[in-house]
């Protein structure tokens, strides 16, 4: 469980190359951004981590590291 | 946990929707590519959606003349007639009344509207059956229906494009013999503003734009009047794929079964990407997951009788042991786990008549 993997299951869930990512990058400005991808990713943290992310939450992160962050302290909770 | 509902047979259910289509590659307020992409991820390639004019109670009234007609019942044996909706024809009086009158139920048939939206069948089946054992009730109807597009701004990518309009009516009747009936019914009213209407009136047959109302721009970036509906997808959607699964598991431990037992999981059509979570956690295949929504959409209340209709084929053979969920607006969500004998799923009707 690293971010690396995570960076992997975020591409493929906005359907999107791993390799145009970083912890930096900020996820919400990305061209192909929009609510569909809020929803997949919801999908994608209940089907890889079995956690509930709620929209307020993903509102309040800003690049793909503060994602994880928030992923990452649910699985540990 | 709360107790099953015995000796309460489901005899028909039959659901009605208008004949205008409303495609998703015809929404002007997506680019082609966004189009396709929501198409993809929601399921819905197009909805039927009312005509400014024709109301639940309309699409309702065609539905429940269907279901006394299929089983020859006299308007006046019906004792009970209770609709759901959240788009009545006017805020006062319930709008289950004047579908008494119309359909010439007697004066002696008690009616009255609930307002609940995506979680109404499993509820309503519980008020109906509930009453009926209690009162001594030998016939009733349960009417369940919404035109929500007449609730949605045109140009919100948000709510416009899910929603399809439909009525539905199951007759029910008492009968010692019916297969016990399992129930699980929630609420949670801290997540009311997930989707909400915030002011207005709720009469189907208020044109678009009636009156003064000022535009307000919600934190989602859309603006719209205040009677119009504002959908959190990213709240909804966490709701559903939380709460739902051990709601089904209650319902299956209530009746001491597991999923392997039971024919078919029929969900609230939200859209592909919750059903299809919901789907997969409670261990229900996709062939086990009747959907209605490439052709109707997310029927709201109606939802579960329209994925019925839809699907009448597969109850045309043998009864079907079905589990019913919805769950949505209030939050309120729901399982009613039923036995459906052998040709009570009417298949969809179009009508666009209004009484």
């Amino acid at each position: 469980m690293t971010i690396d993997d995570f960076i992997e299951k975020f591409a493929f869930a906005i359907e999107t190359e791993a390799s145009s990512l970083s912890p930096e990058t900020d996820y919400k400005q990305l061209p192909q951004w929009d609510s569909l991808n809020t929803l997949a990713l919801i999908a994608m943290a209940d089907a890889e981590y079995g956690i509930t992310l709620s929209g307020q939450a993903i509102n309040d992160t800003r690049t793909i590291a503060d994602l994880w962050t928030l992923i990452s302290s649910k699985v540990k909770a | 946990m709360i107790k099953p509902i015995s000796g309460v047979a489901i005899r028909a259910v039959s659901s009605v929707v208008p004949t205008r289509i409303a495609r998703t590659a015809d929404y002007v307020h997506l680019s082609p590519e966004e189009r396709a992409r929501f198409q993809k991820a929601t399921g819905i390639a197009e909805r039927h959606i009312v005509h400014p004019g024709q109301c639940a109670s309309d699409l309702c009234t065609t539905a429940a003349l269907r279901v006394l007609e299929h089983l020859a019942w006299a308007p006046e044996s019906v004792g009970a007639l209770v609709l759901i909706t959240q788009t009545g024809d006017q805020p006062v009086p319930a709008t289950s009344l004047g579908i008494q009158h119309r359909l010439g139920l007697p004066n002696s048939c008690l009616a009255f509207d609930v307002n609940l939206g995506c979680s109404s069948y499993p509820y309503g089946l519980a008020i109906v059956s509930s009453l009926m054992r209690t009162l001594g009730i030998e016939r009733a109807l349960l009417l369940i229906g919404d035109v929500s597009s007449l609730t949605c701004a045109e140009h919100d990518k948000s709510s416009w494009p899910l929603f399809g309009d439909a009525g539905s009516a199951t007759a029910l009747e008492l009968d010692e013999h019916a297969p016990a009936m399992y129930l699980d019914l929630m609420s949670d009213g801290a997540g009311k503003d997930a989707i909400v209407i915030p002011r207005g009136g709720l009469a189907s047959r208020r044109p678009a734009g009636d009156g003064p109302a000022e535009q307000e721009t919600d934190r989602d970036g859309v603006t719209r009047r205040p009677d119009q509906l504002i959908l959190r997808g990213a709240d909804i959607f966490g709701f559903a794929i939380s709460k739902v699964p051990p709601s089904i598991q209650r319902t299956l431990d209530a009746a001491g079964i597991d999923s392997g037992s039971v024919d078919l999981l029929v969900l609230h059509q939200a859209n592909k990407m919750i059903n299809d979570t919901i789907a997969r956690k409670t261990g229900f295949a996709g062939d086990k997951t009747p959907s209605s929504l490439e052709h109707f959409g997310n029927t709201s209340s109606a939802s579960i009788p329209v994925t019925l209709g839809a699907n009448a084929a597969l109850f045309s053979e043998a009864q079907r042991s079905t589990l019913l969920c919805g769950f949505g607006v209030g939050l309120s969500w729901g399982c009613a786990l039923v036995t459906l004998a052998r040709g009570t799923i009417l298949p969809i009707t179009e009508s666009d008549h209004v009484y």
